[in-house]
């Protein structure tokens, strides 16, 4: 029998206005999966993710957590499926006025309802897993962007996601911060997180992914393995785009 | 009547302790106010940011309506309009509060609705994304953080109220000002005593703004810079 698929989305259509940003979307993620994003600016990516998460409703489509529809009308379930499903953001979105353990511990006693002090000792257990246990009462200003980023997967590590979606969680960083970061999203790969990766970083896309999809203009224009995609692709569209990026990032180190 | 220093300190003297009995009808109405105008306002801040059409509408009236029309006319309006229509009997007292609380509320919700909008839009997104409801993300996230923005627009606001609360005096409210008019009707020493009544509710709004800035430190964040 086949697997169910941990997260499946199905032909999600979303317009902006005159604008079709995403035109028919599907795939599906089985546990432990890794699949990569990559694509030109635009081309919908990180509003796909937002619309899996529902942070940005869709015009048409469906998305199914192990198997089961979710209803975004039922806020129960839609609220039980966020925290089941992890986001990380381009730009971190700490919350500005908690200190680092606040951050993670507030979901866990807000949403989850845990008591105070076991969520304090989960929230410290998380932050030790990004490692930054001792710099958990610095607030978000005090805080690189390493820091941060890596303080937002915390967050999201607490809620215990099965799946996890991260919307080019580098991209705001300086080039020297970027490594930090890599390396904890490598070590969740490592301990068989199923997880969805928005990156314009390809090397790192190839070396993480089992798949990597290329989007552009609303669609999923081809998918395969990483080696596929990114040296061998069939479709111009996917060739010229990763040629450029390969190109620019042998080309020089002033530039990402 | 001629002008003299003597006669005038021996008015304010001698007035003193009545006047100053008045200072805590100020502040109990500048507090009821403002308490009043917080609680609404905050409603009416979120209703304003986070609201439909329609709510933003309606609340777009309200403050629209009540930063538009003059304190008097509206203490006027409700006392001796709204009450006898209405076949209420209130205090002026009470009236004097929650006409300026409503007027207070419309200023606060601008206030508010400000210090929100400054809040980066992702938090709000961040604390969704970990399950939150919008509600429990409003209070716990935007909140916290709009609150401590809006101290400075509220040290504003509190040296507003508590000027305009001198026009209670127009009610028969008991507060400094109206203390200070029946000293100097007895006395007709109406330069000193009105020239105290602006000390004192100078002395108020310096002690006011102090605590507020004093609080704006207490609960800044740290390394946080805006």
């Amino acid at each position: 029998m086949r697997e169910t698929p941990v997260l499946e989305i199905k032909g999600i259509k979303k317009r902006f206005g005159d604008k079709e940003i995403l035109k028919g979307v599907s795939f599906a993620l089985n546990r432990g999966d890794i699949k990569a994003i990559i694509g030109p600016s635009g081309g919908g990516k990180s509003t796909l993710l937002h619309c899996i998460n529902f942070l940005t409703l869709f015009d048409e489509g469906h998305v199914y957590l192990n198997g089961k529809e979710i209803d975004y009308t039922n806020k129960r379930e839609l609220y039980a499926y966020r925290q089941k499903v992890g986001m990380i953001f381009q730009d971190f979105n700490l919350f500005d006025h908690l200190n680092a353990l606040q951050n993670v511990q507030i979901g866990l006693v807000r949403v989850k309802k845990i008591p105070k002090a076991q969520a304090r000792d989960r929230a410290v257990a998380e932050l030790e897993r990004v490692g930054l246990k001792e710099h958990m009462d610095k607030y978000p200003a005090e805080l690189s962007g390493g820091q941060k980023q890596r303080v937002s997967i915390a967050r999201a590590l607490a809620m215990d996601p099965e799946v996890m979606l991260l919307d080019e969680p580098t991209s705001a960083l300086d080039p020297e911060l970027v490594g930090e970061v890599h390396s904890v999203i490598q070590k969740l790969a490592a301990g068989g997180m199923t997880m969805i990766l928005v990156t314009h970083e390809i090397g790192f896309a190839g070396s993480l992914a089992k798949e990597i999809m290329f989007m552009d203009e609303g669609v999923i224009v081809e998918k395969g393995p990483p080696r596929k995609i990114l040296y061998e692709a069939t479709q111009a569209r996917t060739r010229e785009f990763c040629d450029k990026i390969i190109h620019f990032h042998r080309g020089g180190d002033e530039s990402r | 009547m001629h002008f003299s220093v003597s006669a005038g300190l021996k008015a304010v003297v001698e007035g003193l302790p009545y006047i100053l009995g008045g200072v805590w009808v100020t502040l109990v109405v500048v507090a009821g106010a403002l308490v009043m105008g917080l609680v609404l306002g905050t409603f009416l801040s979120i209703a304003h940011v986070y609201g439909n059409r329609l709510l933003r509408m309606l609340t777009g009236i309200y403050v629209w309506f009540f930063r538009g029309v003059p304190l008097l006319v509206l203490l006027f309006l409700f006392y001796f309009g709204l009450l006898g229509a209405l076949h209420l009997d209130l205090s002026p007292f009470l009236v004097s509060i929650v006409v300026l609380g409503l007027i207070s509320s419309a200023y606060q919700s601008q206030i508010l609705r400000g210090a929100i909008l400054s809040i980066p839009e992702g938090q709000l997104k961040a604390a969704r994304a970990i399950g939150m409801s919008d509600t429990k993300a409003i209070a716990t996230i935007i909140l916290p953080q709009a609150f401590r923005l809006a101290i400075p627009g509220w040290s504003n606001e509190y040296t507003i109220i508590m000027k305009n609360s001198a026009v209670t005096y127009a009610l028969g409210v008991a507060e400094i000002m109206a203390r200070a008019n029946h000293v100097a009707a007895r006395t007709y020493q109406h330069f000193w005593l009105y020239l105290l009544a602006g000390f004192i509710f100078l002395a108020l709004t310096y002690i006011g703004t102090k605590l507020l800035s004093l609080l704006q430190k207490k609960v800044a964040i740290r390394g946080y810079a805006r």
